[in-house]
């Protein structure tokens, strides 16, 4: 029993996570709000404030800050890694059975956290944010996000209105089980799918920006498809890696097999001289050889696979 | 690590390859000038498999008051081994590396662990005058110039074999094969400081110019540096840019060719542009597959991976 009582006293029930960069004025005025909002819960909490090598002044707030308040964590870096980076160190460092990541930005409201936990509560793994209520340029951001969103969702197949939204709650052993490297902070839900997740959305506030710098650029636009086609061929083809490469395998074959009819077609019937169908065996020669290494993609694809050490997240049902 | 670290002491790792001649003199030197500056440090020669008498010297070489270490690779390694092997006998903190072939001096050695004190995680020697063969002086200039503007790193002379560092550095800077002369640019990657020291290159014999083929492999190094340091993670990116336009400009010659034979203004089978066509986007659709394949090797391995590096927790 004593045991029980030292481990829930260790892990809190909530862990907050919050990535920065260069918010010297929100850093202070978020942390007072989150705190007063979840000594209002009346649960045990913890919060991790993740600096990304900012260059203002945001470090030694969090590093005062840190100091004089025992339920926060701050992990400082040690150069600029990216958003993906941060929420992964802020994440492998939680202890809670729940855990909520926002933005650092006061954008997000800490007031709809206990709502979000709420409809966690109701047998959700996720619950997303939702920005009904978006305070933002309309064709700078909210155009661009709505569009992205839209793609998104039809690509992953998790249909949520506002999967660009950071205020997102999640069930913390399954969140851990994740990796976020690279840029796939974007797809944190889509990642979650693939292990089992059942994910939800609820309408939350959002304000305008009042203090710094937006971070927001346009020109990612390229790198996001490009993660949107990994995150699409690792849904649905990470079990059986062969059929993913069989297939251009399969279309590399019969358009040489194409090829090889019309050459003979030529050959045969129309009285071409062998000699001037260099054209058509070069083709097919072509599309053979790369149907065959695209069927040892495959094969190497099998092999990933199956020597990689991630393990699939066991779903078990929640205890109420 | 099995040996304890001491945190006061500072390792000295010297690389020799073939300095026979030169070995006792740069004992006598190294001894004479930290002795009298450094409380605890230790010696650790490696050599890296020396086709001459090096090791017969080194393991006579006088080890009074001062602590040696010899290590000796069964065949030449390159000098990421060397670094590597001296790092596992070394038991300080403070690390200090340098080839024989630079013929530093001594008391600018002693300058470069200076600015280690003064909270720089890495410290590069800046060789100056140099004294090595104009051919080498250019080679390295126009590398230097060509690393510094792909990565920002502001140093003269990345590759002048000369470094003081933190041995906690090289826990975060993957340094295997030939990549030792980048250790400088990956450490500036992982948000470590990185600053240069001028040092003397004493008068001597130096060794001829390199050959060809190590400017090319010297080449291929900087792209692996570009690719470890920015896309290691996500290799779709820099894969899927590749196929992206190789795919492009296949499909438009492609384009061209059909729209060409559709309009009947001649055959297109006699022409070579058709094969060219095909050939890009087979070449473009194959990279990108390859890229797939490395973010699915990516996401089944990532368990480990980590994006980042810390440089303080404050609970």
């Amino acid at each position: 029993m004593s045991e029980s009582v030292i481990t829930k006293d260790k892990n809190p029930y909530l862990s907050v996570v919050v990535p920065f960069y260069n918010e010297e004025e929100n850093a202070e005025r978020l942390w007072n709000i989150i705190k007063d909002v979840l000594d209002g819960t009346g649960k045990t909490f913890e919060v991790i404030f993740v600096d990304d090598g900012s260059s203002d002044d945001t470090r030694n707030i969090l590093r005062r800050l840190a100091k004089e308040n025992k339920e926060l964590r701050v992990i400082l870096f040690r150069a600029n890694f990216g958003q993906s980076a941060a929420m992964a160190a802020g994440f492998k460092a939680t202890r809670g059975e729940i855990v909520v990541a926002m933005d650092g930005d006061l954008q997000n409201d800490p007031r709809d956290i206990p709502v979000l936990l709420k409809r966690l509560d109701d047998g959700f793994d996720v619950v997303s944010g939702w920005r009904k209520n978006r305070k933002d340029k309309l064709i700078m951001r909210k155009i661009p996000s709505k569009i992205a969103n839209r793609i998104i969702c039809s690509v992953t197949n998790v249909k949520l209105h506002d999967t660009g939204c950071s205020l997102k709650a999640f069930r913390g052993d399954m969140l851990r089980s994740i990796s976020l490297y690279g840029e796939l902070h974007r797809f944190i839900p889509a990642l979650l799918r693939m292990e089992g997740a059942n994910i939800n959305e609820i309408p939350v506030r959002h304000h305008p920006r009042q203090y710094g710098q937006s971070k927001y650029n346009i020109t990612r636009t390229f790198r996001v498809i490009m993660d949107l086609t990994t995150i699409r061929m690792l849904m649905k083809h990470l079990e059986n890696p062969v059929r993913f490469f069989a297939g251009f395998a399969w279309l590399c074959f019969w358009s040489g097999f194409a090829v090889l009819l019309f050459g003979t077609y030529h050959l045969l019937f129309r009285q071409v001289d062998i000699i001037h169908l260099n054209i058509p065996i070069t083709l097919i020669v072509l599309f053979w050889a790369t149907a065959f290494q695209f069927l040892c993609y495959g094969l190497v694809g099998k092999l990933v696979v199956n020597t990689g050490s991630r393990k699939k997240f066991e779903y078990k049902e929640k205890v109420q | 690590m099995s040996q304890s670290i001491k945190s006061s002491r500072i390792s000295v790792i010297v690389a020799v390859f073939n300095q026979e001649a030169y070995l006792p003199e740069l004992h006598g030197q190294l001894v004479q000038t930290f002795s009298e500056h450094i409380d605890d440090y230790e010696l650790i020669y490696v050599d890296d498999g020396s086709k001459d008498n090096s090791w017969q010297v080194i393991s006579e070489l006088p080890a009074q008051d001062v602590i040696v270490k010899r290590v000796k690779l069964r065949t030449s390694f390159g000098e990421s081994a060397v670094l590597d092997a001296g790092i596992k006998a070394a038991e300080g903190e403070q690390i200090l590396y340098f080839t024989c072939r630079v013929r530093s001096n001594p008391k600018d050695l002693l300058k470069l662990l200076g600015r280690l004190d003064e909270g720089n995680d890495v410290v590069m020697g800046l060789r100056e005058p140099r004294r090595d063969s104009k051919l080498n002086q250019f080679v390295s200039r126009l590398f230097n110039s060509m690393t510094n503007r792909m990565t920002h790193v502001g140093l003269n002379d990345i590759n002048s074999g000369v470094m003081a560092l933190h041995r906690g550095v090289l826990e975060h800077v993957p340094f295997y094969g030939s990549l030792n002369a980048f250790i400088p640019v990956l450490a500036h990657r992982q948000g470590y400081k990185v600053v240069e020291e001028p040092i003397e290159q004493l008068p001597g014999q130096f060794e001829q110019s390199l050959y060809p083929k190590n400017y090319i492999k010297r080449l291929l190094d900087f792209l692996s540096v570009i690719f470890i340091s920015k896309y290691s993670k996500k290799p779709l990116h820099f894969l899927g840019f590749m196929g992206a336009i190789f795919t492009l400009i296949g499909a438009i010659i492609n384009i061209y060719l059909f729209i060409y034979r559709i309009l009947g203004v001649g055959p297109i089978a006699g022409r070579p542009m058709l094969l060219l066509g095909v050939l890009m986007v087979i070449i473009g659709i194959q990279l990108i597959s390859i890229g797939l394949l490395g973010e699915m090797i990516i996401y089944t391995h990532a368990n480990e991976i980590e994006d980042y590096n810390i440089e303080e927790i404050i609970e």
